[in-house]
């Protein structure tokens, strides 16, 4: 379906991005759990900072609840603040 | 009675058998005050992700309990005076959220429900179009 998307916003030659879904929602988790660490890791950069909606396409609701989740676990040291 | 969550960390310095004495008495805290403890979940020595007087790791303690909404101060209060306990964290679970209905009674439409919202403000003119096109696809595909 995204093939036949009308060009309604210019876009870069040869570049068009590919529709992001969130995530939670394919996995149909409804509660992110602060504990599971590999998961949240993947959801903040190298240098810890939490990923923004824009890259990794999650919904707004699990965007929410995700940052909820890794503040959690920064607090108990499952997660670093920063790394440097 | 809420459900309440704390994962505590233990100096690693400490003997096992006083670690064990501490874990059982918050353990009795709890259940001398009316709650009930539904878990404890040992995880063991853990490294931790940045130093805690520095310290670099940590025995971390797990426990799931039920109680009243005034225990989990008093609790707070018993873990801040300990100084074997390095960081706490207490953290009341929210029933819907923890799963402890079956997945089938959430029906599968609800699925496309949520990420229906999350499409929208991302790619807001692109939106528009699938919503049009899928009436004119179901004949097709028929």
């Amino acid at each position: 379906m995204s093939e036949d998307r009308g060009d309604k916003r210019p876009r870069p030659r040869g570049k068009r991005p590919r529709r992001k879904v969130c995530d939670f929602c394919v996995n149909k988790i409804e509660y992110i759990d602060y504990k599971d660490v590999n998961r949240l890791r993947r959801s903040i950069n190298e240098r810890g900072k939490i990923l923004p909606r824009r890259m990794t396409g999650n919904c707004a609701k699990h965007q929410r609840q995700l940052g909820e989740a890794i503040k959690r676990a920064r607090a108990i040291a499952l997660l670093p603040y920063t790394v440097d | 009675m809420n459900k309440y969550e704390v994962v505590y960390i233990i100096d690693p310095a400490v003997e096992e058998e006083a670690r064990k004495a501490l874990i059982a008495r918050f353990n009795d805290l709890i259940a001398n005050n009316g709650g009930s403890v539904d878990k404890v979940e040992e995880w063991g020595k853990r490294r931790l992700a940045y130093a805690i007087d520095y310290k670099t790791e940590g025995y971390y303690v797990l426990v799931n309990f039920q109680a009243e909404a005034d225990l989990p101060k008093e609790l707070e209060r018993n873990l801040q005076i300990s100084d074997s306990v390095i960081r706490y964290q207490v953290i009341r679970l929210i029933e819907r959220k923890v799963g402890i209905k079956p997945r089938a009674v959430r029906p599968a439409p609800a699925a496309p429900a949520v990420e229906a919202p999350a499409e929208a403000p991302v790619e807001a003119p692109a939106a528009e179009e699938p919503a049009a096109e899928a009436p004119v696809e179901t004949p097709a595909a028929e």
